[in-house]
């Protein structure tokens, strides 16, 4: 199973779209830029369900919401796709002995 | 007789509610006092009320609505509107209510230098709520942001033993304009003695021309609104509505949004920038809105299924209660294409258990006291006695 950042970013990709699932978001570019709030309106309940998706396929609790928990307000409004990789990666990597 | 005074922002929504109230405790013939924007809502105020303006004071601009969406509105609200404005009004205030003497204050949620100004003098007063988005619980980090913000406010005004986590709720009466099935108890409350009395009901509102021969005896109704905030924001999600109902010929469907659309519209939609919105909702048989309290309660209180298309400020809270609730269908505000939107009305009107569930509703919402059960939890408070007999206040939680 692959956990480089490239690999998180087109799991997390083809999570929102499913999740989604409406015509617009077939077609709308996703990346690390893309906000979660402005550019995809997505609803705190489809976050959850993205987040759970994410962690059921790597057989791991990631702790994501609670990450997503201790986000200040100013965080929330600009939180990225490409903020959410990095957290998953580094919650992915083996912890140093 | 009590003396009782009223602290509102001057934005409709929270306006029309207090409205009503005061209307049952003057009929009953307390005096009622208002503490308001003179400037900019003294006109909805009942003819010889008794008016303290704001304004001399106060330059607090018209709440305009710039096109965020979302949790940066909900920032932007507290940041930029709420609080300074609470801070401004803390000395006229209370200047007005000890010239007043009020028995009791009823301090609107969104006027926190009303409670501020309660909690100094030891008046009873109860807090008005406007939607049920505000008792709830949000994520640790942002509660402790909303609390962190009325921190400083209370450290310049009130002696430290008077300060709280939330000052906006009271500690006596927390007087909720919905019922409490609509909040549920899927997400914790803020800890206030609430009260659900329903919605106040649109007593005072001015009369709107309505051409009523333009409905078809055999279509299919609905009335699509995005509020007085939002109607003017853009024209996108209009044109999609229209785009759709041009393929749905069967349905009729009144969208309250700017005139210049009218020009482009099929004509199955007439478009109208001001409806008399609470006649409309008894003759249509489904609301497509931006999950505003007000018209959300308004339509369910009829029985009426809906789509929701949250913006900002408290509707996606809202719009999820009544998705929850098994009486509408969500659509996403600045994305939905013309084929989701057909697809969408198709559903509103063709799904039954949508309808059940709005009208479980609003039979709830039909049994609730309204502005009269409001009037009578506040003459309850008025009998108190100044400082002595305040409830326990609640312990200050600690703030981060």
């Amino acid at each position: 199973m692959s956990t480089t950042p490239e690999a998180i970013l087109a799991l997390l990709t083809e999570r929102i779209r499913s999740t989604v699932n409406e015509d617009w978001i077939q077609d709308f570019e996703i990346g690390l830029e893309t906000r979660f709030n402005d550019d995809l309106e997505l609803e705190s309940i489809e976050f959850v369900k993205i987040a759970d998706a994410i962690q059921a396929h790597y057989g791991n609790q990631l702790g994501i919401i609670a990450w997503l928990s201790g986000k200040s307000i100013h965080e929330l409004i600009g939180l990225s796709v490409g903020d959410l990789v990095d957290y998953i990666h580094g919650a992915l990597q083996p912890q140093a002995a | 007789m009590a003396r009782i005074l009223f602290t509102v922002p001057p934005l409709t929504g929270h306006l029309n509610p207090a409205l009503a109230v005061a209307d049952h405790l003057s009929a009953q013939g307390h005096r009622v006092a208002w503490a308001v924007h003179a400037k900019q809502i003294g006109d909805k105020l009942p003819p010889r009320s008794w008016v303290y303006p704001l304004d001399a004071e106060d330059q607090t601009p018209a709440l305009d609505a710039p096109a965020v969406r979302g949790l940066e509105s909900v920032r932007l609200f507290f940041e930029d509107y709420t609080l300074p404005m609470a801070e401004r009004m803390l000395q006229p205030l209370e200047a007005i209510a000890r010239s007043f003497r009020p028995d009791v204050m009823v301090v609107d949620h969104q006027m926190p230098g009303g409670a501020l100004v309660a909690r100094k003098l030891g008046l009873p007063w109860a807090t008005m709520v406007t939607t049920t988005a505000s008792i709830l619980r949000m994520s640790p980090m942002l509660d402790a942001w909303v609390a962190q913000q009325y921190l400083a406010l209370q450290r310049r005004y009130l002696e430290p033993e008077l300060v709280v986590e939330r000052p906006d709720l009271s500690p006596y009466k927390a007087i909720v304009f919905s019922i409490e099935s609509l909040p549920g108890a899927a997400q914790a409350r803020l800890p206030a003695p609430y009260v659900f009395v329903g919605p106040a009901q649109g007593e005072g509102r001015r009369p709107v021309d309505f051409p009523w021969d333009w409905f078809r005896p055999d279509s299919k109704k609905l009335l699509i609104s995005l509020g007085t905030v939002s109607r003017d924001r853009d024209t996108r999600f209009f044109e999609v509505m229209m785009a759709a109902l041009a393929e749905l010929p069967e349905v009729q469907a009144v969208m309250v949004a700017p005139d210049a659309l009218a020009a482009q519209a099929p004509p199955n939609v007439l478009v109208r920038s001001y409806v008399p919105q609470l006649e409309l909702l008894d003759r249509v048989d489904g609301v497509v809105c931006h999950a505003g309290h007000n018209t959300v309660c308004e339509a369910l209180s009829r029985g009426l299924p809906l789509i929701v298309a949250p913006i900002r400020d408290d509707q996606p809270v809202v719009a999820r209660q009544v998705i929850d609730a098994g009486a509408a269908l969500f659509m996403r505000h600045g994305k939905v294409s013309p084929a989701v939107a057909k697809a969408s009305i198709e559903a509103l009107l063709n799904t039954p258990t949508l309808g059940e569930q709005a009208r479980r509703l609003g039979g709830e919402l039909r049994l609730a006291p309204g502005a009269a059960g409001a009037a009578l939890e506040i003459i309850e408070l008025a009998s108190l006695p100044v400082r002595d007999s305040r409830p326990q206040r609640p312990t200050l939680a600690k703030v981060a």
